[in-house]
């Protein structure tokens, strides 16, 4: 039979119009029970611009006041004598020339821009991700070796470690590394939250590693054995590399769960982007806006990541 | 330069009991070929694989240049680097080029520095003859040249005796000419060689004994000429009348 060649952009465009629809009846939903989107209200969660009160220091009075631009300098002369300058943005000057202050009276403010909750939230989700996904990839390589040691007690720890964290929820672990590790060893909660995800991921790299590890043909090792390496050696720079190529899609895959999973350690009250997400919402009351935005934050980690791992998996495949 | 002494490897698999190699006892004298003959199943290949160490073995005495094999205190690394082995199908390293292939183990191993053991990776890609292939990786490269590049790379250890694992069986028939001379003048050269295989041209060519398995265990010791002429087992006559 020939094969024909058939254009693919209609059923692409297809895609888009099928996508455009949902989010048209999505939005058609929202509007029959008369919810009021209220996207203006949603950057100030990235940034705002901060006040910081300027204060007089002690009893006395305005002597001078110059402006220039945006920046008033205000100075004050105390009873006791000594004189104060103050700058602050000449739009929140409260006083003008002459005016008596008394100590702690607001001369006027300056601003600043500063990261909100939702942008802090994200810096939080990232560190997280980060440190326990490093942690857990050097545990799960170590697990994982352990596991095909031929000490049995090598393998008896590693698979009973392996066993227990994967019949066990993330969300269980977590409570009991804060409430009963914790307490025991007085542990902060970044730092349990830290070592419940970075054991959670190591259990399962440990798995990936041992599969990649073991799919790797026997005469890989045989040859380089026959050629004088020992077994380190040989695991080192004959296998791994090769086994490492293998499990790069699996080992991509549970990086980006474990940065979703750091949504779990808002329960011991770490502020990571879901509960920066609720405490937006506490003060927005823009439920459905914030947490589209949490959503799209997410996204916006996971998505340059699983692209880095298949860019990653194209420069190691030039061998084949 | 290898002494084999009542070797014994039992495969006790599921309670099936099988005597790989049976009470084998040679020996291999320096600059010798043997060449290694059998119906599959004889117990040959993995003969071959005690030589080595790749297979523990059950009893008995392996000794390559005075070393023994089973005593403990002998470090079976450094054992291993006066002994190249090439495989059936080949085990090139396939993350690396050819000449990292070549590179790897006298750097890890033989702790050359990288102008040396660089040259001699070449010198010896030369003399297999596939010197322009050097910087390809092992997938762009026929089983032939494979072969040569896994012979090659067993060489740059610069080992005392060269063991040979059926070089030829998963080549293409055109070329098994290629990595047959390649052998041929590794044997002209003096170097001790063991070799299992099929190609019974190259055993009466190049082979200086013959030695014939069956059931593990070693029925012939002879010349070639006295083994393709007459074979004084009747196991061997069978095995030549199906073969020739």
């Amino acid at each position: 039979m020939i094969k024909h060649k058939k254009a693919q952009w209609p059923w692409h465009a297809l895609t888009a119009l099928v996508l455009v629809g949902l989010a048209v009846s999505l939005y058609l939903a929202t509007s029959l029970m008369s919810y009021e989107w209220r996207w203006n209200r949603v950057p100030q969660y990235f940034a705002y611009q901060a006040e910081d009160a300027q204060r007089a220091a002690s009893n006395g009075t305005v002597q001078d006041i110059v402006i220039t631009g945006d920046t008033a300098r205000v100075s004050l002369k105390g009873e006791d004598g000594a004189e104060q300058v103050l700058d602050v943005d000449s739009n929140s000057l409260q006083l003008s020339r002459g005016d008596d202050v008394a100590e702690g009276d607001q001369v006027g403010v300056t601003r600043h821009w500063a990261a909100g909750p939702l942008a802090w939230g994200l810096w939080t989700t990232l560190w997280l991700s980060v440190v326990s996904g490093a942690l857990g990839l050097v545990i799960g390589l170590f697990a994982g070796l352990c596991r095909l040691s031929n000490n049995p007690t090598l393998r008896d720890l590693s698979t009973v470690y392996v066993e227990l964290v994967r019949g066990t929820p993330l969300l269980v672990q977590i409570f009991i590394f804060y409430f009963f590790i914790g307490t025991v060893l007085n542990l902060s909660r970044e730092f349990a939250g830290v070592a419940a995800l970075a054991l959670f991921t190591g259990a399962y790299v440990a798995e990936i590693v041992r599969a990649g590890v073991q799919s790797i043909a026997r005469g890989q090792n045989e040859a380089a054995r026959s050629l004088g390496l020992n077994a380190s050696q040989s695991m080192r720079h004959v296998i791994l590399p090769q086994a490492f190529k293998r499990v790069l899609p699996p080992l991509a895959g549970q990086f980006i769960s474990l940065v979703k999973d750091t949504s779990l350690v808002s329960v011991i009250a770490i502020t990571e982007l879901t509960k920066s997400g609720r405490e937006a919402i506490t003060t927005s009351f823009s439920t459905f806006e914030i947490w589209f935005c949490v959503a799209g934050l997410y996204l916006l980690i996971n998505l340059p990541l699983s692209h880095l791992a298949s860019r990653l998996e194209r420069r190691l495949a030039q061998s084949d | 330069m290898i002494e084999v002494r009542d070797l014994v490897k039992v495969f006790d698999t599921r309670g099936q009991v099988v005597r790989a190699v049976d009470n084998v006892t040679t020996r291999v004298a320096k600059a010798e070929v043997v060449v290694v003959l059998g119906p599959s199943g004889s117990g040959k290949s993995t003969f071959l694989r005690c030589l080595n160490g790749l297979e523990h073995f059950d009893e008995g005495h392996v000794a390559i240049d005075g070393l023994q094999l089973a005593d403990p205190k002998t470090d079976i690394n450094a054992y291993r680097r006066e002994v190249g082995m090439v495989f059936q199908h080949f085990n090139l390293f396939p993350h690396m080029t050819v000449l990292e292939n070549l590179c790897l183990a006298q750097k890890v191993v033989r702790k050359r520095g990288k102008a040396e053991r660089e040259a001699k990776a070449r010198a010896l890609l030369e003399k297999v003859g596939i010197a322009q292939k050097a910087n390809e990786y092992p997938s762009r490269l026929s089983g032939g040249q494979q072969q040569r590049v896994a012979i090659a790379r067993a060489l740059a250890m610069e080992p005392k005796v060269m063991l040979f694992d059926e070089p030829t069986s998963a080549l293409d028939p055109e070329m098994v000419g290629e990595v047959l001379d390649v052998m041929k003048t590794l044997a002209q050269e003096g170097m001790t060689m063991v070799c299992v295989t099929h190609e019974m041209g190259f055993a009466r060519e190049v082979a200086d004994r013959v030695l014939f398995f069956d059931h593990g265990k070693l029925l012939e010791d002879a010349s070639p000429a006295q083994f393709f002429d007459t074979p004084k087992d009747p196991r061997a006559q069978a095995f030549l009348r199906q073969v020739l």
